[in-house]
């Protein structure tokens, strides 16, 4: 069969049984036959799981921004590419991105300035993110092998660029369990699809169980089926639901071997519950007036990505492990293609000035909001994109895609707030000191939630699988 | 004393080279060289490195012997040669780069390049850790390993059925008493699900309870073994294993409209029951096997069916060529033989016999494989009945025909000549030629008045249905080749007219989608009209001299340089009418008796819209200007000496044909014959996506990686499985994928045997819940062993002998006892066995996914039940596995109930259990659909008393009679439901239909 557990979960000899006693969540007929914690692991893959050691992060929410902003506009300052204007970039490489590059620097349009204790120097587009800029740890030093927005979202969020493995979410996930069984573990929110689409929040070959719940913010009911049915009252289904309890446990009675009934059995009760748990995780009009206008509700240029937001952080207090938010174009007739926001490849300020106003005032209000509650202990928040961008010009204005370098910040628990850790060269053209693949980026972040990359994984068509594939490094001078 | 030879000289100065270099070389290494080794690659290169689990490639740098042993990515120094040696590489960052922390000092560089110059003097001793060296992997243990050996069938048991003696004895071994025989609705339940994926319906049922004859099970196996929908449903568990979808996923994800018809060949074959090695051969060759059909296309869908970018840069354009070639080659390995071969591509399989040649070997002979896409006709025999029938149909007018040309027409041509012959004008400059024959290879041409080739619309080119992104289908290029006749002689030119018409993309004149065209090459043929002449063909050679609006970097003289590489482009700018003028190098003298000129077109991608072509007889160069005329006259002047005498008879009919035009009576004849052939039936074609001509050689990569080959590879096969003599390689003049279908299929020598135990073993883990050997995708040494090694064994070679058919193999398992237990659970065996891996009782199974709606769709009575063609969406009644598979949009109700990510080749999958599949059993408006339908089915009329109907629902849904007590229960539930209800209790049956939908039972088969 072919579900298997973390290693260190399944007992040797045993893994086919505990396989085949089911995924299901309830009580095991035969776990007096195994040893608890595996019966536990088989009969409820959610279940919380004890880590590998004790983790800081229990939740991670990660604002993905869509289409890859460019480094040296954001986080990663470069004084010497302000300087050198229009003149020849050395060592650049046109076949970096995806169309050709000049060749030429190409400086940032932005008015920067150095903000908090760090010192650290930010674009105008950030006036709200450049107050909390003694939180965010700063990887400068990031880069992948794929430059095209599908290919490289692959490889940041499943570890290879090929299609058809777990993303961390699903690793995640399958790792530690869930902290709340009324609720998905995982959740993606997206406005227009990200290219790549599932494939970037799949569960690969780990069971579907472990797949990312999608959000789609333009859809009215947010997650499919949960709303009862038109002709059904409450107790009428519940009168059902009670039928069906009863008709399936006789079933159940005769068919010992089969634990996977029972959990079936149980998982009409946790749906029934998730009726009505999900809506009330969902519904921002709990919130108060001022948390609304703190994340920028009314704010039209930001309100999709400030609903994403305040979402993320409901459905983190009530245990959802991994919120990822692709973020999507701001309003209407910016010039941003919907799918790909960041994507500056024309009119670099024009784009990141909007991309900034539709993301900077939620994503500080939610750094904010998880420190008032305490919640920021517990939770990783991280800002990045799939790739930086070319330091030298695509036409006038504009920049390509660049693999070779650019800049993602976690803030909150596990990490050093206010570090610059690694470096691009000069001009912000490559990583160059202290180099973080995607790959080490992984293997520090399981780290943090308590998870030893090397430890977890999962056999598939003949070979153990991770996260990692053959490489990863945890980068033990970025952890608090 | 015998002269040196030159390894001995080598081996001297080898040993020589150290003793010359040092003290410098030393004193290099001891300044420079180790405290940077130390410094910068000690952490991930030395046995200190190793022991904290952090030695990184097998390297160690921490020795001599380990800089000279080298690491996985092959030896790091060439003493003497620094520009060679992969460590000075890595440092410049060519390739590799290292240290990963960032590029050392220049200066430091250039030390290391000096001191491999010198030849690497290094005085440290210790051992080249043994861990460095690659563990060898000895194919000839290979091929005693269990799965790779020859099919050997032991002494088969004596029982009725061969199963159930091998399965008896591993049960009497360990004192297992099998279960008794499931119930007989139970059995037929399982036998339905499993054979054809649907429920059994009631009428069915009653049928099979009330046959009380020793055969009647039997019956019942061979009645769904040859039902159409067999096919739908055991091509759903090949199509797991062959990763079908039908779009490249990635950036855009781009929908393969034609890959369809893969699907549809899969379930064809399984319903006709081929031969499985036939079914294997053509998936990996079928194009080259049966080029002319569609079914050789449709299979090689296989190959190609993985995820392929639909974005490609020139960074990464060779990267994504061999991850395709591995895509193909992992699930050639999973699906077929059972092996984990992706594995290979970076370094030589840690647990199974397969070294890198082995990889490089097989991905070499899929090195001219791209995707593409083929027009194909549909149904190429229903295509030829029509042809013969319409052949049939012409001969009344063809004779009749003939008969006014040996009659009639000599009489009134020559008294029409006498009067008008000379009256008629000089021939006009230019003369349009009218076709007497015109075919192309993706499209449909029609002649219309005055001879304009028009492209008429039938068939959609490929342009217009082609996918936002996706590059132009390779090798898919069109070809025109219309047919001419004359009876002039001494032509010497042909011109080209190209019409701009609202009909085509911009106007035309080019079928592409920006309405241009690229026209690669233009070859003209003469030969003589009389088929008995022995004169052979003459090739004419043409000049350009002519073209309007020409774009001189793609000229109208690369159609005629002999390159298909380079063509004549024309854009739709102007929209407006084009033209061309080709002279022939001298004039072409032809015959009195007539000339067949035969003008070949060949384009990059689509045809021209619109074509006229015209000739001359005017010597010396053609000019644009002057009048033009169709050629009828000009023919009557050059065939009237002709007409006096008997004529032949291809000379009558041109006569005829160019007579038409001045006489109506011989227009009457003519006519008929034309409009009969305009009237021929044309195939049914269709957009097949397939395998196409294309791709590059394959190189060695060290580690998986482009940027480092290793020279070229050949084409070969895994040597493990090979007992041939030498090594397993493609013979000379055999397609490499014809050789590879032919080693996969070869009993005696090649993987035949393993190919024949993956495919056995499938069928029984489908019909048991887990195969004999439970990793069904991996046969090799991480795999799990057989549990009843002979009984695999003895079903492979029955498979083999009995011509490789499946459906014998079916019944024979289904007509096993074992396969007919209940799922009853006896406490004993239990405690022996729990994992029942002895057979000995059934275990219930959940449905899959696809059987799942399915049955949903059956138990409402809406199952549509039509086979074949494009996907559909799921608002759609058909069965699930016409159901579109686009790889970024799986369908919710598919993957919610586990149906896989079809990225890799899956063997088995998962069976999860999660609450959002009971929120689609208890809301969506699938289920509650069929929950009304059903209870309609159950009460047709509303006053029939309730038990009935809840009885009818039971066995619809569930195959089987309610117990008295659960009957009562539901009518009290009905009772309950219906209280205050004025619609006389149909909402309440519809809610005792959905609980009946919502029961473990519904999804379970014992």
């Amino acid at each position: 069969m072919p579900n298997n557990f973390p290693s260190r979960l399944a007992l040797p000899g045993r893994r086919r049984f505990l396989a085949e006693a089911g995924l299901g969540f309830g009580t095991l007929a035969l776990s007096n036959l195994l040893g608890e914690e595996a019966a536990a692991a088989a009969a409820a893959p959610l279940a919380p799981k004890s880590p590998h050691y004790p983790g800081k992060v229990k939740s991670i929410i990660w604002l993905f921004m869509t289409g890859g902003p460019s480094q040296v506009d954001t986080w990663d300052y470069k004084p010497e590419l302000q300087k050198r204007d229009g003149q020849p970039l050395a060592g650049a490489d046109p076949k970096t991105g995806f169309f050709t590059t000049s060749g030429k620097c190409l400086a940032s349009p932005f008015k920067w300035a150095q903000h908090g204790k760090s010192g650290t120097w930010v674009p105008e587009i950030f006036p709200y993110l450049s107050r909390h800029v003694d939180k965010m740890c700063f990887l400068h030093s990031m880069h992948l092998r794929q430059n095209n927005h599908a290919p490289a979202s692959i490889e940041l969020m499943c570890g290879t660029n090929r299609p058809g493995l777990p993303a961390l979410g699903a690793w995640e996930t399958y790792g530690l369990g869930a902290l709340n069984s009324n609720l998905p573990a995982y959740v993606v929110m997206h406005d227009t699809r990200p290219r790549g689409d599932d494939q970037i929040w799949s569960a690969g070959f780990l069971p579907k169980t472990f797949q990312a719940m999608a959000l789609d913010s333009r859809r009215k009911e947010a997650i499919d089926n949960l709303a009862r049915g038109a002709a059904h009252s409450d107790p009428q289904q519940r009168a059902q639901l009670d039928l069906i309890r009863e008709l399936n446990r006789e079933h159940a009675s005769t068919r010992q071997t089969q634990a996977d009934l029972a959990a079936r059995i149980d998982s009409y009760e946790l749906a029934y519950r998730m009726q009505m748990a999900a809506p009330e995780a969902l519904d921002l009009s709990r919130e108060s007036a001022m948390t609304q206008a703190m994340y920028g509700l009314e704010r039209p240029e930001c309100a999709t990505f400030a609903r994403q937001c305040l979402l993320a952080r409901r459905l983190v207090e009530r245990g959802v492990r991994f919120v990822q938010i692709f973020a999507g174009k701001g309003v209407a007739g910016d010039g941003s293609v919907g799918d790909v926001p960041w994507d500056c490849h024309s009119d670099l300020q024009s784009n990141h000035r909007s991309c900034g106003l539709h993301t900077d005032q939620p994503a500080a209000a939610l750094l904010a909001d998880l420190e008032s509650r305490g919640m920021l202990d517990s939770t990783l928040v991280i800002w990045g994109g799939e790739f930086g961008r070319t330091s030298d010009s695509q036409g006038a204005k504009g920049r390509d895609h660049n693999p070779n370098g650019f800049t993602i910040w976690m803030a909150g628990a596990g990490v050093k707030g206010g570090l610059h850790y690694g470096a691009t060269d000069p001009f912000g053209y490559k990583a160059v000191e202290k180099k973080v693949h995607v790959n080490d980026l992984h293997a520090t972040l399981l780290h943090m939630m308590g998870i030893d990359h090397l430890k977890l994984t999962h056999r598939f068509n003949g070979r153990d699988f991770r996260l990692t594939d053959v490489g990863g490094e945890v980068l033990s001078e970025v952890l608090a | 004393m015998k002269p040196f030879t030159p390894a001995i000289i080598a081996m001297l100065a080898a040993l020589a080279a150290p003793a010359r270099a040092e003290p410098e070389g030393l004193k290099l290494f001891e300044e420079k060289i180790r405290p940077a080794l130390v410094k910068h690659c000690y952490a991930c290169h030395s046995a200190q490195a190793r022991d904290a689990k952090k030695l990184k490639g097998g390297l160690y740098l921490d020795s001599a012997a380990g800089v000279a042993a080298g690491g996985e990515s092959g030896p790091v120094i060439v003493k003497g040669k620094s520009k060679e040696s992969l460590l000075v590489k890595s440092l410049r960052h060519e390739g590799l780069e290292m240290p990963p922390s960032g590029k050392l000092p220049d200066d430091l560089i250039a030390d290391f390049a000096k001191w491999i110059d010198m030849g690497a003097p290094d005085p440290r001793t210790g051992e080249a850790a043994l861990a460095s060296k690659q563990r060898s992997i000895s194919v000839e243990d290979g091929r005693n390993w269990w799965a790779f050996r020859p099919l050997a069938v032991s002494k088969v048991p004596a029982t009725d059925n061969p199963v159930d003696g091998y399965i008896r004895a591993a049960q009497q071994a360990k004192g297992i008493k099998p279960a008794p025989r499931a119930a007989k609705e139970k059995l037929l339940r399982r036998a339905y699900f499993d054979l054809i994926g649907l429920p059994p319906t009631p009428a069915q049922l009653e049928s099979f309870l009330g046959d009380s004859s020793p055969g009647a099970f039997e019956k019942v196996i061979n009645d769904l073994l040859s039902h159409s929908a067999h096919g739908e449903r055991w091509a759903r568990h090949w199509l797991d294993t062959a990763r079908y979808a039908e779009s490249g996923g990635y950036e855009f994800d781009g929908f393969r409209p034609g890959a369809y018809h893969y699907r549809d060949w899969v379930i064809k074959a399984l319903n006709a029951d081929m031969p499985y090695d036939e079914f294997i051969r053509l998936q990996l060759a079928g194009d080259l096997l049966k080029p002319e059909s569609i079914d050789g296309a449709a299979a090689t869908g296989f190959l190609v069916a993985g995820p392929f970018p639909g974005q490609i840069t020139a960074k990464t354009v060779e990267r994504i060529r061999y991850d395709q070639l591995d895509d193909m080659l992992m699930t050639i390995g999973g699906s077929m033989l059972g092996l984990t071969i992706g594995c290979v591509r970076c370094h030589e399989h840690k647990y199974d016999p397969i070294p890198h040649k082995d990889y490089y070997g097989l991905a070499s002979a899929l090195a001219r494989t791209v995707q593409g896409t083929k027009n194909m006709d549909i149904d190429p025999e229903a295509t030829a009945r029509a042809l013969e029938t319409h052949k049939v149909q012409g001969e009344a007018p063809r004779t009749a025909l003939e008969g006014f040309v040996s009659t009639q027409l000599p009489g009134r041509f020559s008294a029409w000549a006498k009067a008008e012959l000379s009256k008629l004008p000089p021939a006009p400059r230019w003369q349009w030629l009218e076709p007497v024959a015109y075919e192309a290879e993706r499209s449909f041409l029609k002649s219309t008045a005055g001879g304009v080739i028009a492209h008429d619309g039938n068939i959609t080119p490929g342009a217009a249905r082609r996918q936002r992104g996706r590059p132009a289908a390779a090798g898919a290029g069109e070809h025109f080749r219309l047919t001419f006749q004359t009876h002039q002689q001494n032509l010497t030119a042909l011109r080209f007219d190209l019409f701009a018409d609202k009909a085509l993309p911009q106007r035309g004149p080019g079928l592409n989608a920006d309405g241009s065209f690229q026209l690669a090459e233009i070859t003209l043929q003469a030969r003589p009209l009389d088929p008995a002449s022995k004169a052979a063909p003459v090739k004419v050679k043409l000049k350009a001299a002519y073209a309007a609006a020409e774009d001189p970097n793609q000229p109208l003289a690369n159609a005629l340089d002999g390159k298909p590489a380079t063509a004549w482009v024309v854009k739709a700018t102007a929209k407006r009418d084009n033209a061309a003028i080709l002279e022939f190098d001298s004039p072409l003298a032809g015959s009195a008796e007539g000339t067949v000129l035969e003008l070949d077109l060949v384009f990059k991608d689509q045809g021209i819209g619109r074509l006229r072509v015209s000739a001359t007889t005017e010597p010396g160069p053609a000019t644009w200007a002057g009048d033009t005329a169709g050629q009828h006259d000009s023919e009557l002047k050059a065939l009237a000496p002709l007409a006096s005498k008997p004529m032949p008879g291809q000379v009558g009919l041109s006569l005829a044909r160019w007579f038409a035009p001045r006489d109506a009576e011989t227009a009457k004849f003519v006519r008929a014959v034309r409009d009969h052939e305009a009237a021929a039936p044309r195939p049914n074609m269709a957009e097949v996506y397939t395998t196409a001509a294309g791709g590059q050689d394959v190189y060695f990569l060290r580690r998986g990686e482009v940027d480092n080959k290793q020279g070229k590879a050949e084409p070969g096969f895994v040597q493990a499985l090979w007992r041939g003599a030498g090594a397993p390689v493609a013979r000379q003049g055999v397609e490499p994928r014809v050789a590879l279908a032919e080693w996969m299929t070869d009993m005696n020598s090649g993987a035949g045997p393993l190919l024949a135990r993956v495919i056995v073993n499938r069928l029984w883990q489908h019909h048991f819940g887990r195969g004999i050997v439970a990793t069904p995708n991996d046969f090799g040494a991480q795999g799990e062993r057989p549990s009843h090694p002979e009984l695999l064994e003895y079903l492979a070679s029955e498979l083999v002998k009995g011509g490789w058919r499946l459906k014998p193999i079916h019944r024979m398992i289904m007509l096993s006892e074992t396969f007919r237990q209940s799922h009853e659970a006896d406490p004993a065996n239990l405690a022996v066995d729990p994992e029942n891996k002895l057979f000995w009782h059934h275990r219930p199974r959940r449905l899959e996914a696809e059987a799942i709606r399915d049955a949903l769709l059956a138990a409402g009575g809406n199952l549509d039940p039509a086979m074949y063609g494009p996907s559909v969406l799921d608002n759609s009644m058909r069965r699930s596995i016409y159901l579109r598979v686009k790889r970024s949009e799986l369908l919710q109700v598919m993957t919610v109930f586990d149906a896989p990510e079809p990225t890799a080749s899956i063997g088995e999958r998962p069976v999860t259990t999660v609450p959002t599949q009971a929120l689609v059993m208890m809301n969506s408006s699938l289920v509650r659909q069929q929950a009304e339908k059903l209870a309609d089915r159950a009460r047709p009329s509303p006053g029939e008393p309730v038990a009935m109907s809840v009885e009818r629902a039971y066995r619809i849904a569930l195959g089987r009679d309610p117990s008295p007590a659960e009957s009562q229960r539901m009518t009290a539930f009905l009772a309950a439901q219906a209280v205050g209800s004025s619609d006389s209790g149909r909402k309440a049956l519809v809610e005792c239909c959905h609980t009946l939908l919502c029961l473990n039972e519904f999804v379970y088969v014992d």
